[in-house]
């Protein structure tokens, strides 16, 4: 068999890497005879701002509507949904796109929430949700998970652009000034507490807190 | 050649209906100002009210109309977004009114524990109210006014 | 007054009281003496009358003070309603106080004489009615009885649309008579005519609470039938196990309740239903006992045409077009053999639909265990191949023996109030006669005028000029007298701006519109006569469900108007019988000889039977006091005994005035819920199990139809799909209903609906004005890509409520070729940006 013939011939995976990694680290610790300390410091520096920018970069790419859009599960349901909202168009044409809600704003969430994505990836691999009835299907699932996270911020994507302190109540309709000066002003709740279902469909609803 | 058919037809109609539209004293406010062969503009959609102000019902079994906008409201099989200010068990927290007792009965006039899913759909019966003007006015008469009337029978 | 009527009246009372109180949020008086404590102001005098809306039929209580309407509320005791009404519904009682209420008479004038050109100015009946009998007799005089004509609709109560079928058909002998039902049912009628042989359904409302899933074909009924709606989202959401399929063009508020949401490509619906036969047939599950004891098979005649102008290129293409109505037979392994082609799959491709959903909805229907309530109305009926359709739909029913029992129902849904009770049963159409008979069958014609009292030959043996050729007639200058009763023709009939609207003003026509309101229709007239309205006279309707309803007079209309039952009868009496007959007609009665129309009409001995003292006391009855008899009791006793004894049966006339309505056939006092089936029609064989007893072998027609085109798609130049239709809040053409503040607000105006993605592809913003423009006319109007409709990609949709939009200026006048009703559903149009708005 050919792994065994292998084995005959060459030592075996853990031990060439072993020794890579031996050789690697006795190179590292050698110092240079060619370039001055303060040259390579230099160097690691700027390929350190490279490698940084680029991952941002790549990070930020991510984080854009055209991105998330990208794909079909995407563009044709939550995406076509948010179109007929008020986050989509308004009267002053301050818009949210799908990272300013769904991607935490502060970098330790939001690589957290990136490595949660690559589920979502696989997901799409295996069309997961690629029909519209399997989308619906799994409706429930995906917005508990997203009304979850707001709840444990405090709907931190929320009050990135809406913040209780910069509200002129004076300026809403009575009905709102009402419920924020209740229960946001207050701390009693939250936004998504009572918000859910502005910028998409909602999910069967039985059970959920307030829909009894 | 359909299209020079139909811009020929249409300019005969004007020409036919110049005269005879422009002159009449007969006037439909519904209309508008636009004779039957021309179309006028269409003015701006207006917003819809917005507010928490009751309006008065022209006679105690009309439905009210709801008075603050409902603009992306859903009500559907996964849930009825109005009943979650208006169901009884929300209303301490909303303040809003509670749906009227007669919602909780069903076809064989039988109270049940929740909302009868015959009065599922809230806009069947009620309506958000837009801030336009209606062009005709309405000369409905309600029981108080007819009843401190002088002469019964009103305009007629 | 007699003890029972009294006990009734108190009885409605009783039952209003009861609703008030449990009515919540009245708004309770802080002060006592905000209460009228004296009990005799504050009595309300309470009756009953069906809605004067759509053709579901809801029964409503009317309070009335001082001859003014004060309040309504939905009828608990009504098997339709059961309490509820729509918006509409429940703000009836303002419908009849607009502000530019019609008075009086008004005839276009200059110089104080009849001018086409002149301007509307104020005259007596007497006036008014000596320049139309002048206008009409000239006409007959110039073209024999085909150029005069008249419009009417099912809003006429069922006496109204009886007298005026008999005026045109026995009096100025002209076929020229037909009802805004064309626009509305007219493929429905001749669905059922072609299956059964018979009109209007086998079922009826009670098989919405006995079925297991509901399919909407093109219906929006939670906008149109909101009151059905609440009935199927009462057993929806009561029995878990229960399906909602809804199938239509675009997304609208009947998906909200939908198990099973359909967006399907226009006019692809005939091939998802010959699919959904052809999947019963391939899995095995046709119903063979019935099929075999109860159907047979027909090869529908194909390349029908569309109804269009006979010079136009479509028609002369058509060659199936002058026999459309055709069928030879067929046997089942040929029907079988026909549908072979159309697969799921395929119909998945045409119609855009995602074939798991197409799956499920067949599989609603050929399984076996599943009960089955099929909706439809204009999506069907406004087809250019709406009868198609309709026998389209039959046959999945009859293949799967899924009819004529609780819960199993092909319903066809209708629009108007008495759709089904006037225009259909008394056959107000320019083919029939009352009781499904038809003017071109000399046996009906010979029963008509053996009822009617008229010498032989007198009704036309050809079918007279039907809605959509009326206005083309009238343009043509061929029908030159036109009367146009209780509809808005200008606004609710296709390409106004190349038919009706010149054939109005054309110069060689007299135009008569009676109206309550000064409506489009009414503004392009020569005379317009002011009409009284709904509880201001004496009516009855017939619902969808074959439910016959009275109402009495419950206030005087106001000024010198009148109810269109008046102004025929009145103005029959303009012609002396030589005036309209031949001589050799005449010469067969001579006895007629020196009468007037309305003495051979309507004093003929029948219609005038019964005495004014016969009205139940303590209601008005201003026709009754105007010639002298119980008008309406007379007309319906002489038209019910065209049906009586041939599957048509209706009550006695008292009988109506107490019920909350009956459905026909009345058998011994017994209503009819499910035609057809043995046990429960009365007129079912005893051991036949079913009977079709509209044909003699008692079968029904299971229909071998193709696919076949729309009149017009969208193309490069006008790349968009057009369809019309209503919304919640206003009844056709809102001539009531935007009269009504609160209903105006909840729909102030017509707006254009489209998918997003659309508008911003052609840069277009929500709100901007835009036009919609056709090969025919164009309206402008603003751009919604919100709300409560959603169009798929490539069509729009433009309700047809707004007169300030007259939109059917945009629609074209394709019809069905054998229902000759119109597609408003379909036109291609493009989407203009207004410049500088």
């Amino acid at each position: 068999m050919s792994t065994a013939d292998g084995a005959e011939k060459r030592p075996g995976f853990f031990a060439r890497v072993w020794k890579f990694i031996v050789e690697l680290w006795g190179v590292l610790i050698r110092p240079s005879s060619v370039f001055g300390l303060g040259v390579l410091v230099m160097a690691g520096f700027v390929a350190g701002v490279i490698f940084w920018g680029g991952f941002n970069t790549a990070l930020e790419l991510t984080n854009t509507e055209k991105f998330c859009t990208g794909c079909h599960e995407m563009r044709d349901n939550v995406f076509s949904e948010l179109k007929s909202t008020i986050h989509f168009t308004n009267r002053s044409g301050v818009r949210a796109t799908c990272p300013d809600c769904h991607v935490p704003h502060n970098w330790t969430d939001k690589i957290a929430r990136k490595m949660q994505a690559s589920k979502e990836v696989w997901g799409h691999i295996f069309g997961r949700i690629d029909t519209r009835d399997k989308f619906v299907d799994h409706r429930l699932e995906l917005a508990l998970h997203e009304w979850a996270r707001f709840k444990a911020n405090d709907s931190l994507e929320c009050r990135n652009c809406h913040s209780a302190d910069s509200m002129d109540i004076t300026k809403q309709s009575p009905r709102a000034s009402v419920a924020h000066q209740r229960f946001l002003f207050t701390g009693e709740k939250t936004c998504i507490d009572c918000h859910k279902g502005i910028a998409h469909q909602l999910p069967d609803m039985r059970g959920i807190p307030g829909w009894q | 050649m359909m299209r020079k058919v139909t811009i020929l037809l249409l300019a005969a109609a004007l020409v036919a209906g110049a005269g005879t539209l422009a002159a009449q004293t007969l006037n439909s406010g519904l209309r508008g100002p636009a004779p039957l062969n021309d179309e006028g503009p269409a003015p701006p959609m207006a917003p819809n009210k917005n507010t928490a102000e009751k309006e008065v019902r022209n006679y105690p079994e009309q439905p009210p109309v709801i008075p603050h906008s409902i603009d992306g409201y859903q009500i559907d099989l996964n849930g009825n977004k109005c009943l979650s200010c208006h169901a009884r068990a929300r209303t301490g927290e909303s303040q809003a009114p509670m749906v009227s007792i007669t919602h909780f009965m069903d076809r064989d006039g039988q109270f049940l524990a929740s909302i009868s899913p015959r009065r599922f759909f809230c806009t069947e019966c009620h309506v958000p109210q837009s801030t336009s003007n209606p062009p005709v006015s309405n000369d409905f008469v309600d029981i108080d006014t007819l009843l401190s009337r002088a002469t019964p029978g009103g305009r007629r | 007054m007699t003890s029972p009527k009294l006990d009734r009246r108190q009885l409605l009372k009783l039952e209003a009281a009861a609703i008030a109180a449990t009515a919540a949020g009245m708004p309770v008086p802080a002060l006592a003496a905000n209460v009228i404590t004296e009990r005799n102001a504050a009595e309300l005098e309470w009756n009953k009358a069906p809605c004067r809306f759509c053709g579901t039929g809801c029964s409503v209580i009317v309070a009335t003070k001082d001859n003014r309407v004060v309040a309504t509320h939905g009828d608990i005791k009504s098997e339709v309603n059961r309490g509820l009404n729509c918006v509409k519904g429940y703000f009836l009682s303002k419908i009849m106080y607009g502000h530019d209420r019609l008075t009086q008479p008004m005839l276009r004038k200059t110089g104080g004489k009849y001018d086409k050109n002149g301007e509307f100015t104020p005259v007596s009946w007497d006036e008014a009615f000596d320049i139309m009998a002048e206008k009409f007799k000239d006409a007959l005089k110039k073209r024999g009885p085909s150029g005069v004509g008249m419009f009417g609709s099912g809003q006429w109560t069922i006496w109204e649309g009886y007298a005026a079928s008999k005026l045109l058909k026995a009096g100025f002998r002209s076929n020229n008579i037909d009802p805004n039902a064309r626009h509305c049912m007219a493929s429905a009628v001749a669905g059922m005519m072609r299956t059964f042989g018979i009109d209007e359904p086998a079922g009826c409302y009670d098989d919405i609470e006995a079925t297991d899933a509901f399919v909407l074909w093109g219906s929006n009924m939670a906008e149109m039938h909101p009151i059905l709606w609440t009935r199927v989202t009462d057993r929806r959401l009561s029995a878990p196990h229960v399906r909602v399929a809804v199938l239509s063009t675009f997304e609208h508020r009947s998906f909200d309740l939908a198990d099973i949401g359909m967006v399907f490509v226009p006019q692809t619906d005939l091939y998802i239903l010959n699919a959904i036969a052809n999947h019963i047939i391939k899995t095995g599950r046709v119903n063979k006992a019935f099929v075999d004891a109860h159907t047979v098979f027909k090869r529908g005649q194909t390349d029908i045409g569309y109804g269009l102008r006979p010079d136009h290129p479509l028609e002369k293409k058509a060659t199936g077009a002058a026999k459309a109505n055709d069928a030879t037979d067929m046997s089942y392994d040929e029907f079988a053999k026909f549908v072979a082609d159309y697969t799921l799959e395929k119909a998945a491709e045409m119609s855009g639909v995602p074939l798991n959903r197409i799956r499920e909805l067949a599989e609603l229907y050929a399984d076996p265990k599943t009960k089955v309530v099929s909706f439809w109305t204009m999506g069907f009926n406004q087809h250019t191949r709406g009868v198609w359709c309709n026998n389209l739909v039959y046959n999945i029913h009859l293949l799967t023996g899924k009819i004529a029992t609780a819960g199993n129902s092909p319903f066809s849904l209708t629009g108007q109030p008495s759709a089904c009770g006037t225009a259909r049963e008394v056959g107000t159409f320019s083919h029939r006669l009352p009781a499904d008979m038809l003017v071109a069958n000399k046996a009906h014609r010979d029963i008509a005028e053996k009822i009617w009292q008229l010498p032989e030959g007198t009704i036309p043996d050809k079918p007279g000029y039907h809605a959509v050729l009326q206005s083309r007639m009238l343009r043509d200058g061929k029908l030159n007298a036109y009367w146009v009763q209780v509809n808005n023709n200008l606004q609710a009939g296709a390409n106004i701006n190349e038919e009706t609207l010149p054939g109005f003003r054309n110069p060689e026509n007299f135009i008569v519109v009676s109206d309550a309101y000064p409506t489009v229709t009414a503004l392009a007239a020569d005379l317009i006569l002011p009409a009284a309205m709904w509880v201001e006279k004496e009516g009855a309707y017939g619902n969808a469900e074959r439910r016959t309803q009275f109402w009495h007079q419950l206030v005087k209309a106001p000024g010198e108007s009148r109810s269109d039952l008046w102004q025929l009868m009145e103005f029959s009496k303009r012609f002396k019988i030589e005036e309209v007959w031949p001589e050799e007609l005449l010469a067969k009665k001579p006895e007629y000889r020196g009468k007037t129309m309305f003495d051979v009409l309507y004093r003929n001995g029948v219609v005038d039977k019964y005495p004014v003292s016969d009205i139940e006391a303590g209601y008005a009855n201003d026709e009754a006091k105007a010639f002298g008899f119980y008008v309406q009791k007379g007309l319906f006793e002489e038209y019910a005994s065209f049906g009586r004894g041939h599957g048509h049966d209706l009550a006695p006339f008292d009988i109506y005035h107490r019920e909350r309505g009956l459905r026909w056939p009345v058998v011994n006092g017994q209503e009819t819920r499910w035609r057809f089936k043995e046990g429960s029609d009365p007129y079912v064989r005893q051991g036949t199990n079913y009977q079709f007893y509209g044909f003699p072998d008692g079968k029904a027609r299971i229909f071998a139809l193709p696919f076949e085109p729309a009149a017009e798609s969208p193309d490069k130049e006008y790349p968009f799909w057009l369809s019309t239709g209503r919304v919640l809040e206003h009844w056709h053409s809102g001539t009531m209903t935007r009269r009504v503040p609160e209903l105006y607000r909840a729909f102030p105006e017509a707006v254009c609906f489209m998918h997003p993605d659309d508008a911003q592809e052609a840069k277009l913003r929500r709100g901007d004005e835009v036009k919609v423009i056709s090969r025919r006319g164009f309206i402008r109007a603003r751009l919604e890509t919100r709300g409560r409709d959603r169009p798929p990609k490539g069509l729009v949709f433009v309700p047809w409520f707004d007169e300030s939009k007259l939109i059917n200026k945009v629609t074209l006048d394709a019809t069905d070729p054998i229902s000759l009703q119109t597609d408003f559903k379909k036109c291609a149009v493009r989407i203009e940006k207004v410049v500088g708005s």
